[in-house]
């Protein structure tokens, strides 16, 4: 078992530095494709009346001039003993876990997305909260009650919330809701910034919501085949004749049984959430890990979107992880694997 | 030494605007009159709500970042309006509705420059008891520290360039590179006591007292300076101070407890709230319904309502009373870049300046609410406009078809050529522009691929960028100026000069034209005001035989100015309404 | 246990007559399984009714030219005289729907809203459906090669999937969008734009189809028709193509089906995020992203882009589903 756990561990960690060379040589070495010489990308960060020759020393004080593996080695040293920057009037420091540090804002990436971290983390929480919620509990009874008016509308209803893009429902949403109404706060609300509890979640609320009517879909029809190819199985069967409550049948037996892929699928969703929500938080104006990256995209600061980048890959991986030792915990076979 | 009073009076044009839009509703008299009964425009020309009840905090939010909020790292109007608000220049703008607030007042100095009689030495004595928000005192030391580190453009690269232009260097070039905090080399600028500051430029300039308008001289304690993080916490001389400021995401200004308002009589300051709250990086659609649900005060980047709440407002009169219209010295356009064949070529250019849909420019900024077809470039409040429509904008709105087609003989291209037309994506007004001009040019077999970018690097990277826009065709750049300040310098300079033009960052998209350069010259060491007002009006005229830019819009923008707010005014010298005098009501 | 996605793309229960090698077996072993499959599907009338409308939207793509010819303005035409100047509104009720214009303009600049939906059928249908042939062809072949090879291929390939899955991709389509420079392999403008979307999205999706490919190919390859057909002295790649790849189009199809309405989202989501199609092409994302800003004073502009990617998402799903039920040998529903 522990073989098992630190065996996925180093495939986890390596997984991760693949990850980061390839981001690395896509957004540094994609440029160069297109004919960009490093003046080219220096000319990004210096003032207006820059000479041909500051921008050539602005190029090598940035080390673009260096071979990208040896950039990317001075990244890969970074993450673990940090790396100072010249910012052309003193030497700055980027403590370790350095993840880039953008040359236009002159701030290490890190702290940026550590101080947005919150944000992401209270969308994702609690859309997920209401889509397991919300979308196991319907599954279920759509598939105890199969056939029933309950069942064909609930998942008619799920398949539209599939079928619609998040910001048409999202900004509708906030039209009727925020700004018609007035139920719940306007767009660019900081959750996090709240005093209490009762705010911060009715800020959330909408984005909460369209958020999870867009994965519930998925997960309730995922609950419904599960629970119908579970409830057939023989051991329901054994349950029943042992003379067991038909709700001890369905939630201890059947539902256990069915939920172990909703598991897998769950941990993949939450931590691709995780690395940013794009579409909601840009809709909503929140500001968390996903409009940080929009933001850094439309500027062009490339550091920002490498960092961004990583902690999204991270979130997956360690996703991919925890999932995995779960059903490792869960079905022993897989240990074997 | 003669002092020299530069006020800039707008002229006829100007007076007969601000006239006008007394109109409807309120007060009648001209300018200075106050009206409390919602109006449209009922801000223009007039102060609105007028209150001196102080406190409660005032809310705004921007639709994108500031680029710096360092005095001496900005570029826009509505950032050297909003920092007024925590800094104090050397001379600023009154703050006045109506024309008066074309008038530079003093604010750190006593007085207005005084002037050598060769226009090349200026002096300013600052005020006794000023102080920043930790109670050290203001020496003329720092305003010199603040013009020198605004020099350097490598670490603050967003500000304009006219110390550089203008002051005498001799190869100085700022704090950062020279490392010499006592700025013995800065020889440009004198110190002589604590409250003297001289500056010496190398050629003369009658409006020198604009430089000293710049945000660039707002004083900065050379021990606390940081050189770029210094935006993280500029230190205060104005009346607010920065409490936070949580980077890209929002900031808030409170009291200053050392400004003194018995040292600022004359800048029409009022300090009413207690706190400023400014979000950041909102959407532009929330920005707005948010000020239409009175849940914000103002939208600080100043671009006006979207064209969907535009649309909204207009149409219903309830909302229309809360919005003002304000005709500003800034021409949308489309620049014509000579680098890309076959731009170099002056019929070619001729053709499209014939053949564009002027209507269709108009209606991509709103029609009516957004301006009026421009026939030349200067706008109309400009002193020395005159009306110059050499391409039939007026009679032929939507383009003289037959006549296009003849310069395009004359270039030798008669069945039309191809090339690109770059926009700021952020920017729909300059998207439906592209579309239009796409239309409209397709007529006579011109083809155009539209090619958007980030409005970040616009002029850095792309459209700026001469090398960039000659590889990649970029013939025809849309584009917008206003004036710095409400001259024809103010509003030339930047763009018609080809002196100018470096290899990125520019703003002038391509003209080169000797004979301007020599009038621009001719225009700065005319001392006769009405004689150099002309020779904008001639400079205009050149620009319009040279049909390097095609003039779109006139710019009028519409605000929206929610209930609580109180003393709001149009700023005519910003252009959007003054931030420094705004209260809320309780 | 394995999830349910998974296994309801397991082949047909095998009749007796499996032992049977080659093309006699194989002929009633194909008989009975797409007749079998076909028949559940006619007989699920909400498939059908989602299949027809995928018809009748492809048909609509490819016919657009014919369409907006017989029945629209140019898509790019503008129409002053139907929008007024100064609030730059449709004239009109309803957002100018008229007998010229079905669905009504757009505002600021009159565009037909008929036909503008119609070509945006075509630019939205082209990069789902390339994109999907792109996310089939590499994961089919990368998950085949896996599942048949095993051994350390079928490792590398594997964790090569989990990089891939590894990336967050809406981040990265818009990062490259914005770091692609003007022109690439001669291509520049329009099809640049479409080639990188359809590639980033083909190429971030195959490990889901791979990982399908990959299960089927391994379940297969320890079948007892492979080894008899080994035995009879066929080599890899015969046995690869005649034996596994007919039991692989149901599981490719399905998820193709089922790929397509999410790469319809993808386009309209980048189109949000500013990196869809460049204008003034139209598209539905971009359309729709631009219809719901004037949605509180014209709000019959969002309905026909935002009714176009609902209806098609939902026909995709619908059939996708349906004929995922046709394939599944449990005839469950």
């Amino acid at each position: 078992m522990v073989v098992y756990i630190v065996r996925r561990l180093i495939a986890a960690v390596l997984l991760l530095f693949v990850v980061t060379a390839i981001t690395f040589l896509i957004f540094f070495g994609v440029p160069k494709l297109g004919g960009a010489t490093p003046d080219d990308l220096a000319s990004r960060y210096v003032g207006k009346t820059a000479s041909g020759q500051q921008i050539h020393e602005t190029a090598e004080r940035l080390g673009f001039t260096d071979p990208l593996y040896e950039q990317y080695g001075r990244f890969i040293k970074g993450i673990f003993v940090g790396a100072e920057y010249d910012t052309g009037v003193n030497k700055d420091h980027c403590p370790a876990p350095c993840l880039g540090y953008s040359f236009i804002t002159r701030n290490p990436v890190l702290p940026d997305l550590l101080d947005r971290l919150p944000v992401t983390l209270s969308l994702a929480s609690g859309a997920a909260v209401l889509w397991v919620l919300g979308g196991v509990a319907t599954g279920v009874v759509s598939a105890l009650k199969r056939g029933s008016f309950f069942d064909r509308a609930s998942m008619s209803v799920a398949l539209a919330g599939v079928s619609l893009p998040i910001f048409f429902t999202g900004l509708l949403s906030l039209s009727i809701f925020s700004y018609a109404l007035g139920w719940t706060p306007p767009g660019g609300t900081n959750p996090v910034e709240q005093d209490n509890p009762f705010d911060w979640a009715a800020a959330l609320i909408l984005p909460w919501i369209t958020l999870a009517l867009l994965y519930a879909a998925q997960y309730a029809r995922l609950t419904r085949a599960g629970m119908l190819e579970t409830m057939e199985e023989d051991f329901i069967r054994t349950a029943r004749a042992k003379g067991l409550r038909e709700r001890t049948v369905v939630v201890k037996h059947g539902l256990r049984s069915a939920l172990t892929p909703i598991l897998t699928i769950f941990g993949l969703d939450l931590g691709l959430l995780l690395g940013g929500a794009i579409l909601t938080e840009t809709t909503y104006s929140l500001p968390g890990i996903g409009q940080y990256a929009v933001l850094a995209i439309t500027n062009q600061d490339l550091p920002k979107v490498l960092g961004v980048t990583l902690v999204g890959a991270f979130f997956i991986i360690m996703a991919n992880l925890v999932v995995d030792l779960l059903y490792a915990v869960v079905d022993p076979r897989v240990r074997t694997a | 030494m003669r002092k020299t009073r530069v006020t800039a009076v707008a002229a006829g044009a100007a007076l007969a605007l601000a006239l006008s839009a007394c109109g409807s509703g309120g007060n009648d008299d001209g300018d200075g009159g106050s009206t409390s009964t919602p109006a449209f425009n009922a801000a223009v020309g007039h102060v609105y709500n007028p209150s001196d009840t102080k406190g409660g905090t005032l809310k705004m939010a921007n639709d994108s970042d500031w680029d710096s909020l360092d005095g001496g790292d900005m570029y826009y109007g509505y950032a050297w309006n909003f920092s007024r608000l925590y800094l104090r220049s050397l001379v600023t703008f009154k703050s006045a509705p109506g024309k008066e607030a074309n008038e530079l007042v003093p604010d750190l100095a006593e007085s207005l420059g005084e002037s050598s009689s060769d226009a090349k030495t200026w002096t300013y004595k600052l005020r006794k008891g000023l102080k920043y928000e930790d109670g050290t005192p203001i020496t003329s030391k720092d305003v010199k520290y603040a013009v020198a580190r605004s020099l350097d453009k490598d670490i603050l690269v967003n500000g304009p360039t006219y110390f550089s232009d203008f002051l005498d260097l001799q190869g100085y070039a700022g704090p950062y590179k020279d490392k010499d905090l006592t700025m013995a080399n800065f020889k440009a600028v004198d110190t002589p006591d604590d409250q003297t500051i001289v500056f010496h430029l190398k050629k003369p300039f009658a409006g020198f007292d604009y430089l000293a308008m710049l945000p660039a001289t707002a004083p900065v304690p050379p021990e606390k300076d940081t050189g770029t993080k210094y935006k993280e916490h500029v230190v205060a001389s104005g009346p607010y101070m920065f409490k936070t400021n949580e980077l890209g995401k929002s900031f808030t200004l409170v009291r200053n407890e050392y400004y003194d308002a018995k040292t600022d009589p004359d800048t029409g300051r009022k300090a009413l709230p207690d706190e400023i709250d400014v979000d950041l990086n909102v959407n532009q659609a929330d920005i707005d319904k948010r000020l239409l649900a009175n849940d914000l005060d103002v939208a600080v980047s100043a671009l006006g309502v979207t064209a969907e709440t535009r649309a909204q407002v207009v149409n219903d009169p309830n909302l229309k009373q809360y919005a003002d219209s304000s005709p500003q010295p800034r021409t949308w356009f489309t620049a014509m870049n000579a680098d890309v064949a076959p731009f170099d070529n002056e019929h070619c250019r001729k053709a499209v300046m014939y053949a564009a849909d002027k209507e269709g420019y108009l209606r991509a900024y709103g029609g009516k609410n957004g301006g009026e077809i421009a026939t030349n470039m200067m706008p109309t409040m400009i002193p020395g406009f005159r009306e110059i429509d050499l391409y039939e904008a007026k009679s032929k709105p939507n383009g003289d078809l037959d006549k296009a087609k003849d310069e395009l003989k004359q270039c030798g291209k008669p069945d039309g050529f191809s090339t690109n037309i770059s926009y700021r994506a952020e920017r729909d007004a300059e998207k439906a522009t592209a579309e239009a001009l796409q239309q409209s040019l397709d007529k006579i077999g011109i083809k155009t691929e539209l090619k958007p970018y980030p409005q970040s690097d616009y002029g850095k990277l792309y459209a700026g960028n001469v090398d960039y826009s000659k590889n990649n065709g970029l013939g025809l750049k849309i584009y917008g100026w206003g004036a710095d300040w409400n001259d024809g310098f103010g509003f030339l300079s930047q763009i018609v000069d080809s002196r100018v033009i470096r290899p990125a960052g520019n703003t002038n998209f391509g003209v080169k034209d000797p004979k301007i350069d020599q009038m621009l010259d001719d225009a700065l060491s005319e001392l006769d005001e009405s004689k150099r007002n002309k020779i904008w009006g001639d400079i205009d005229e050149q620009l319009m035989k040279d049909a390097y830019y095609l003039p779109g819009v006139w710019a009028s923008t519409l605000f929206y100015r929610p209930e609580r707010l109180t003393n709001v005014f149009i700023s005519d010298a910003y252009n959007t309404y003054d931030y420094t005098t705004l209260g809320v009501q309780k | 246990m394995t999830p349910p996605l998974e296994t309801t793309e397991s082949t047909a229960e095998v009749p007796p007559e499996v032992t049977l090698a080659g093309a006699s077996r194989k002929a009633i072993e194909g008989r009975s399984l797409s007749q079998i499959a076909w028949l559940r599907l006619k007989r699920d009338k909400v498939a059908i009714a989602g299949g027809i409308v995928v018809i009748f939207l492809i048909l609509v793509a490819i016919l657009a030219p014919l369409i907006v010819k017989l029945i629209g303005h140019p898509p790019n035409e503008f129409h002053y005289d139907q929008v007024d100047p100064d609030t730059s509104l449709p004239y009109g009720s309803w957002g100018g729907i008229s007998w010229d214009f079905p669905f009504g303009v757009e505002p600021i600049n009159g565009r037909d809203l008929f036909s503008r939906t119609v070509y945006g059928a075509q630019v939205s249908l082209l990069i789902a459906f390339l994109a999907t042939l792109l996310s089939v062809i590499i994961g089919v072949v990368m998950g085949v090669i896996a599942g048949y090879f095993g051994g350390w291929v079928d490792a590398v390939i594997s964790r090569l999937m989990d990089i891939f899955l590894a990336f967050p991709i809406l981040l990265f389509a818009l990062a490259l969008v914005g770091a692609m420079p003007n022109e690439v392999a001669g291509l520049n403008g329009y099809w640049l734009r479409v080639s990188i979307i359809v590639f980033v999205i083909g190429f971030f999706n195959w490990p889901y189809i791979g990982r399908i490919v990959r299960g089927q190919t391994l379940s297969l390859r320890e079948r007892e028709f492979v080894d008899a057909a080994r035995s009879l002295g066929a080599r890899s790649p015969y046995i690869l193509a005649k034996e596994l790849l007919p039991n692989l189009v149901a599981p490719i199809l399905v998820y193709s089906t089922l790929l397509i309405p999410t790469n319809i989202l993808f386009e309209a989501a980048l189109s949000f995020l500013g990196v869809g199609v460049p204008p003034p092409t139209a598209s539905w994302g971009g359309m729709l992203y631009q219809a719901t800003k004037w949605y509180t004073v014209d709000p019959e502009f969002m309905f026909p882009s935002g009714l176009a990617i609902f209806v098609t998402v939902l026909a995709f799903n619908l059939f996708g589903d349906g004929l995922r039920d046709a394939l599944d040998p449990r005839g469950r529903r």
